[in-house]
């Protein structure tokens, strides 16, 4: 398990639709903060590197300090998974970002979830706060 | 591509590497030089740089080639030396907090726009004082010792013509020990190139005196003698228009112009000196050392014998030195003279060469770990393919391999690894490649916060010019940048890095990201002392759900510290402490529809419509013509919209939320009203438009009306209440318009914490307003918010008191509706309608005052209690009589029975209508709804089983189940009673017996056995309803006889209405016979505390179980008979026979004529009864009797068909008959409804016995008519006779 690892899922917009600390390490006050900044200025890079390749996969793309931002891209383009960790696993952030598009595209499905905005569901984040603990 | 020279690098490096002259001179000189306001070497300093010098110079190769640019430093010796890290620091901090004073009044203007600053170019971008701070952090590094550069090349020696002994005073100065510690330390040749120069001074005496020196100059030390003379301005001061020295103003010149005595010769005396000395003497010198050089260094080090020489030499030589800033380098070592040569080569533009040797030197330094030196050589060698625009890449590894090691060496190498970054960043821009210089400048950042912040602000400025611009990064670095900046006191720098930084993050739903800026921005402005400014940004951050409590506290407590510093009430137009649920809104008036309680308002608007529906009258019929006077008091314009009434409050339900988790103080919660008074309606309506246009602009003007011109047109209440964290409140403000016209509520304002002012305005617009129609269906036209304010008119108010909030089921109390009129206008004309009759009833006046229960009790008299409602209860709307009105302070007082039907949530609805006594008032009637939820407890199940009573007509068994089905009541059954005259109900056992404990305890259940007697004819249903009300019928006590409690009249008014309306309900349910009985058991509750036996008083409950009908164990016949006649006769048998006479009463209780036909089956053939043989010797007691008589009567209608097929088989075993009927073997009879007759029987028996004379059958057939054809009910039956035993015995 990562001591640090945020989650974030961002629409369209550079809105996020999703957050979640799912790191291990106790959490500080200014911490989701800068989790935050780093994620957001990672946009750019996503925004460059996303029509270059087609894999959904991006790997670490940026980084600031020892925290690495890794993103999955969903098909859609505009809907990126953006994990910043500062752990080595590769293969298991795939995973988990496959894991975790699986279950985006779940909740894509229910007719009552309007897509791009704020996912609310509790199952949802349980699930992801799982997947983390699985993969992470 | 841009020519590499004329990149910003291009000319950086021009400026930074070039000859170095050491200036060494005596203070006369300076003293001259500074009548002028400038030292000697700011003197000559314009006069260093030269665009076209057009030299040819020829290095190693024997090509010659043209130098176009050319410069050179001047540097007094006491400069020449490292600079102090402490000084440099303090100097930057003063550039930075000077660049921060200029731009203090931007800080308060407007955010800058994000598309503005991407279409801005570079210059515009960036602030002019990173180029300074960039040269100052480069210049922290030079002088030294391995870098060749930064040596002088020559030394210019000055001795002013006023000085005694002029060519000593050249001879001393170079002597001193002042010289540079690079000189006197073995790090450079010190022998290097010496100019001479004599300054004169026009003003202290003719020139005579110096060219007499100079000669004596000449002849001392050669040729290399210069005189030059200055301030030769014979008129005074002189005001330049072109000063030279302007152009190379820098931050260390006095900035105002100077006036001085310099004139026009003076300059070009100084141009032509400066020029003569880099052509004839510099650029010479270095041209010859370069050329000695380059050949030591070919005869040394080039060759394949001298680099195998040279590897072993160095392997050989590894294990010597090993110190931390590795070896040290002497100048005449053969790396220094390789460096040497690529420094003079790179100064005088010849790259390649320069290229070639760093090379060289570069493999040595890495093999002797002299990383510095080495870091050094890479650092050249980048610039230098830079230069001669080679490989880019190659300068790229160059500048990353030095910054590299430059960083890994020492802590000591930070500012050349500073150095080296500033470079290599510039070489990136030169090139365009904005993002990585970005992540150069990212990487130059030290520790030092405020270089770093300087760094990453210049870093954040790449982002935005890169292509496309990286903003989200670009906002990133200058939040990073800012909080450098606030960490070394820089605030304004950090408040501009961080406006910088909103122009991206304006808008953003990053909550966190969001939070940060504003609040912190907001921070500095309050320390700035802008408090208004700070107050609006820490505004944006109040509502953050998402932060822990901690922070939510801090960020109140910030923010209301920050207003209280503004010192004024701080007003904030959709403050987001509390949220409103706009949603939630809703507006309670009263127009012709009052209520009296919130309660009331809230049910649904149908209901009451349809419980008003008659009483109400038609709004057509109303208006008997055109001109009628109601539609000319509310205009037809506002016919829409909605009406209230002067004096009476307008209630809005607004719901508040705290999002936080900290406790929000609210006070001074009030609505925003305006009123404009129609003095003339279509002007007024004119006016309160154009307001509400107004209004919408600027909301804040709202508050700042004349408080007492308001007040006299309406009243707002004013609430204050406290929120706990994630409560929510609905809070109902009420506004009282005072006078008539047109009442628009606007908003709602509150006061947070004492004097943060918050304002909401309802949104007004037509799109709100067709959402709102949605949520609130209620008051179909009352979505907008405006009202039409008539005249004052009486308003009603009620309530019933005491009406219980729970009850159980049965509970019977008596109440009193009080209505009160607080206005001097008679009502009048009160009808009332109550939605659920079977629980409240009205009473008559006069039993107001009566004691219940004790009204209720029975008396000898026969018209002593209050006998029943004659009116029609099932219509259930009721006229107060005609004289009713109700005025001024008087209520009118009526009194209610209540009684608690069926269990459930009951929600009760009761309408008063009334009309106005005055006439001329805009309404004409209004209705008062008064709306009461009350909770019903199941408590006695009763029900009630009758059975028809075998041995008796008219006679029946009555079994009552009474079920306690409360969890802890225990009550005392106080009286069943039978209605209907006909029916009188008495005990089959004493009280005692059924009843042991005389009261029936929670969960309890009895059961227990009345007799029920008809006897008379019963009336028909319509009969009782219509022309006798009076309820009649047979109690019978069932108390204990000790407590004798009084009797209740079951006649008496509340209980004979409400068992009306019993009656009315339950007979949707039983659809059927008249026969039915109704019975009303009246129970009392036991005191539970400290009288567990006896029972209370003054509560009363009366269980109503209606249309009980006898059950008919066999078929529902409607047809009964009983066979009456001797059950035990002595006969003596000598005689031949015994004639036995009997009689059989039929009774038909149906309502139509029935055709009967008894049947006496012979013995011989159909004495069947093979139960009739044991019972014959048998000498039956009664017990026995009936015990048989049960088992009989159930088993006969089954098996009647077995029966006779078994008689065939038993004939022949019974050889004779014990008894036959005698008489006619069939009888038919017509039977009248409701009437009875009697046939004679007659049986004969031969020997004596006991014997069951059950072989008759019984065929009835009702005659009915064709419209009497009803399904439920059988028309024709057969019944098999029941036993009747007679006992013969043989007589003595």
């Amino acid at each position: 398990m990562a001591t640090t690892a945020c989650f974030v899922i961002v629409s369209r917009n550079d809105i996020p639709i999703y957050e979640a600390e799912v790191g291990s390490a106790a959490k500080r006050e200014d911490a989701a903060q800068l989790h935050q900044f780093i994620l957001h200025a990672a946009l750019d890079i996503v925004q460059d590197l996303a029509w270059t390749t087609s894999a959904m996969y991006l790997k670490a793309i940026d980084r600031f300090n020892d925290l690495v931002v890794s993103v999955y891209v969903t098909a859609d383009i505009h809907t990126r998974l953006m994990l910043l960790h500062d752990s080595r696993n590769d293969d298991g952030i795939k995973s988990f970002f496959q894991e975790v598009h699986e279950l985006y595209i779940k909740t894509l499905l229910n007719p009552l979830y309007l897509p791009g905005s704020r996912i609310t569901s509790s199952h949802f984040d349980t699930k992801v706060r799982a997947l983390a603990r699985k993969y992470l | 591509m841009v020519d590499p020279a004329n990149t910003p690098l291009g000319r950086m490096l021009l400026d930074e590497i070039s000859p170095v002259v050491m200036v060494l001179r005596t203070p006369l000189v300076e003293e001259a030089c500074l009548k002028n306001g400038l030292t000697f070497i700011q003197m000559l300093k314009p006069f260093c740089v030269f665009n076209n010098i057009d030299v040819p110079v020829r290095t190693a190769s024997d090509q010659p080639y043209r130098l176009q640019k050319f410069g050179l430093r001047l540097f007094y010796e006491s400069d020449i030396r490292q600079p102090n890290l402490e000084v440099a620091k303090e100097r930057l901090k003063q550039v930075i907090t000077q660049a921060a004073e200029k731009d203090l009044s931007e800080l308060c203007s407007d955010l800058p726009q994000i598309n503005n600053a991407v279409s801005t170019s570079e210059n515009e971008v960036l602030p002019s004082w990173f180029q300074f701070f960039n040269k100052e952090l480069v210049h922290t590094v030079s002088f030294s010792d391995h870098e060749a550069f930064d040596h002088p090349v020559a030394c210019l020696v000055v001795v002013s013509s006023k000085d005694d002994q002029p060519i000593n005073r050249f001879v001393d100065l170079f002597n001193t020990n002042t010289l540079p510690s690079l000189l006197t330390s073995g790090a450079m040749d010190p022998k290097i190139l010496k100019h001479y120069l004599l300054v004169h001074d026009n003003q202290d005496g003719p020139l005579e005196k110096a060219t007499k020196i100079l000669t004596e100059m000449r002849s001392t030390f050669g040729s290399d003698c210069q005189l030059l003379c200055i301030n030769s301005s014979q008129d005074g001061m002189v005001e330049h228009q072109d000063y030279p020295w302007v152009l190379y103003k820098s931050d260390d010149l006095p900035s105002q112009p100077l006036r001085c005595f310099l004139n026009v010769d003076d300059f070009n005396e100084i141009k032509d000196l400066m020029q003569d000395l880099s052509t004839k003497h510099i650029i010479p010198y270095m041209e010859q050392k370069i050329r000695v050089l380059n050949q030591q260094v070919s005869a040394t080090r080039k060759g394949f014998r001298n680099q195998i020489k040279n590897l072993w030499w160095r392997k050989g030589k590894e294990d010597v030195v090993d110190s931390p800033s590795g070896p040290t380098y002497t100048f005449n070592s053969n790396e220094s003279q390789i460096r040497v040569l690529g420094d003079y080569a790179f100064m005088l533009r010849d790259y390649e060469l320069a290229l070639s040797n760093y090379r060289l030197i570069s493999t040595d330094y890495k093999l002797d770990k002299a990383w510095k030196r080495y870091a050094g050589v890479q650092e050249m060698m980048g610039l230098a393919y830079f230069m001669s625009d080679q490989s880019r890449k190659e300068a790229e590894y160059c500048m990353e391999n030095a910054f590299n090691t430059y960083l890994k060496v020492a802590p000591s190498s930070q500012q050349n690894a500073t150095r080296c970054g500033l470079w290599w960043v510039e070489m990136l821009k030169a090139r365009y490649q904005y993002k990585e210089a970005a992540t150069v400048y990212f990487r130059v950042c030290t520790e030092e916060p405020l270089h770093s912040a300087v760094m990453l602000e210049q870093a954040s400025y790449c982002y935005l010019l890169s292509k496309p611009p990286m903003l989200h990064k670009y906002g990133f670095h200058l939040v990073l940048s800012g909080d450098r900046y606030k960490k070394c006191d820089q605030i304004k720098h950090a408040i501009r890095t961080y406006r910088s930084a909103m122009s991206v993050y304006k808008g953003t739903t990053w909550s966190h990201i969001k939070d940060h800026v504003h609040f912190h921005i907001g921070q500095w402005y309050a320390l700035l002392g802008l408090y208004d400014l700070a107050a609006n940004h820490v505004l944006e951050v109040l509502a953050c759900s998402h932060q822990s409590k901690t922070t939510q506290e801090l960020f109140l407590r910030d923010f209301l510290q920050i207003v209280q510093k503004t010192g004024k009430t701080f007003e904030v137009l959709k403050l987001q402490l509390p949220e409103i649920n706009i949603s939630s809104l809703r507006v309670i008036f009263e127009d012709h529809r009052t209520y009296a309680s919130s309660a009331a308002a809230s049910v649904k608007e149908k209901i009451w419509v349809s419980l008003e529906e008659e009483m109400i009258p038609n709004l057509s019929t109303a208006r008997t013509n055109w001109l009628e006077l109601q539609s000319k008091l509310i205009p037809m314009k506002y016919k829409e919209s909605n009406v209230c009434v002067a004096g009476e409050a307008v209630k809005v339900d607004i719901e508040f939320k705290n999002p936080l988790q900290i406790p929000l103080l609210l006070s001074s919660v009030s609505l925003i009203c305006e009123l404009s008074e129609n003095s003339d309606e279509m002007q007024s309506d004119a006016n309160s438009s154009m307001a509400g246009v107004q209004n919408d602009g600027e909301s804040t003007k709202l508050n700042h009306r004349d408080v007492n011109f308001e007040s006299s047109l309406f009243s707002v209440s004013d609430v204050g209440f406290s929120l706990r964290g994630g409560e929510t409140t609905v809070v109902q403000l009420t506004v009282t318009p005072r006078v008539e016209g047109i009442l628009q509520i606007v908003g709602v304002k509150w006061k947070l914490s004492g004097f943060v002012v918050g304002f909401h305005k309802f949104e007004t617009n037509p799109v709100k307003m067709i959402r709102k129609r949605i949520q609130k269906a209620k008051h179909p036209h009352s979505d907008n918010l405006k009202f039409v304010v008539v005249k004052s008119v009486p308003k009603l108010e009620g309530v019933i008191h005491p009406l219980p909030k729970r009850a159980y089921v049965g509970d019977l109390r008596n109440l009193v509706l009080e209505l009160r009129n607080k206005s001097e206008f008679a009502i009048k004309n009160l009808k009332m309608k109550i939605s659920h009759p079977r629980f409240l009833n009205i009473g008559k006046r006069e039993s107001l005052n009566r004691e219940f229960p004790a009204c209720l009790e029975k008396t000898n008299s026969d018209h002593s209690g209050v006998l029943a409602n004659p009116t029609d209860i099932s219509h259930s709307m009721f006229l107060f009589p005609e004289d009713t009105i109700i005025q001024g302070e008087t209520p009118l007082l009526w009194p209610l029975w209540f009684r608690a039907a069926v269990p459930g949530n009951i929600s009760l609805c009761i309408t008063i209508y009334y009309e106005m006594g005055d006439i001329s008032s805009a309404m004409r009637y209004r209705t008062l709804r008064m709306h009461y939820n009350l909770q019903v407890l199941p408590s006695l199940d009763v029900s009630f089983q009758i059975s028809p009573c075998p041995s008796r007509l008219q006679e029946f068994l009555v079994r009552m189940d009474v079920v306690n089905k409360t969890s802890s009541e225990s009550f005392q059954v106080h009286q069943l009673s039978s209605v209907g005259h006909q029916w009188e109900i008495s005990l089959l056992q004493p009280v005692d017996a059924i009843f042991p404990s005389q009261s029936l305890m929670a969960h309890q259940a009895l059961s227990c056995f009345f007799m029920l007697k008809n006897h008379g004819k019963p009336s028909t249903s319509e009969d009782e309803i219509s022309s006798h009300f009076r309820l009649q019928g047979t109690d019978v006590r069932l108390g204990t006889q000790g407590s004798s409690g009084p009797h209740f009249d079951i006649a008496s008014s509340p209980l004979a209405d409400f068992h009306h309306c019993e009656r009315l309900h339950q007979e949707i349910l039983h659809k059927g016979d008249t026969s039915t009985v109704d019975f009303i058991l009246i129970s009392r509750p036991l005191k539970n505390d400290n009288n567990p036996v006896g029972s209370d008083p003054s509560h009363l409950f009366s269980h109503h179980a209606c249309h009980c009908r006898q059950v008919f164990t066999a078929s529902t016949s409607s047809i009964s008979w009983l066979v009456d006649g001797p059950q035990t006769i002595y006969h003596d048998f000598s005689a031949p026979f015994c004639e036995i006479n009997l009689s059989m009463t039929l009774f038909n209780s149906s309502d139509v004529v029935a055709s009967v036909h008894v049947n006496t089956l012979d013995s011989s053939t159909s004495d069947n009864l093979n139960d009739a043989t044991p019972v014959q010797p048998a000498t039956s007691s009664d017990n026995q009797e009936g015990w048989h008589d049960l088992s009989l009567v159930t088993d006969i209608k089954v098996t009647s068909d077995v029966l006779k097929v078994r008689t065939s088989k038993s004939t022949p075993v019974e050889s004779v008959s014990p008894f036959i009927w005698t008489g006619s073997s069939s009888t038919r009879v017509q039977l009248e409804p409701m009437s009875r007759t009697e046939i004679p029987l007659q049986v004969c028996v031969f020997s004596p016995g006991t014997y069951d004379l059950s072989n008759y059958v019984l065929h009835w057939n009702l005659l009915l008519s064709n419209d009497q054809g009803n399904r439920d009910r059988r028309s024709s039956g057969k019944c098999q006779g029941y036993p009747y035993y007679l006992t013969v015995l043989q007589s003595d």
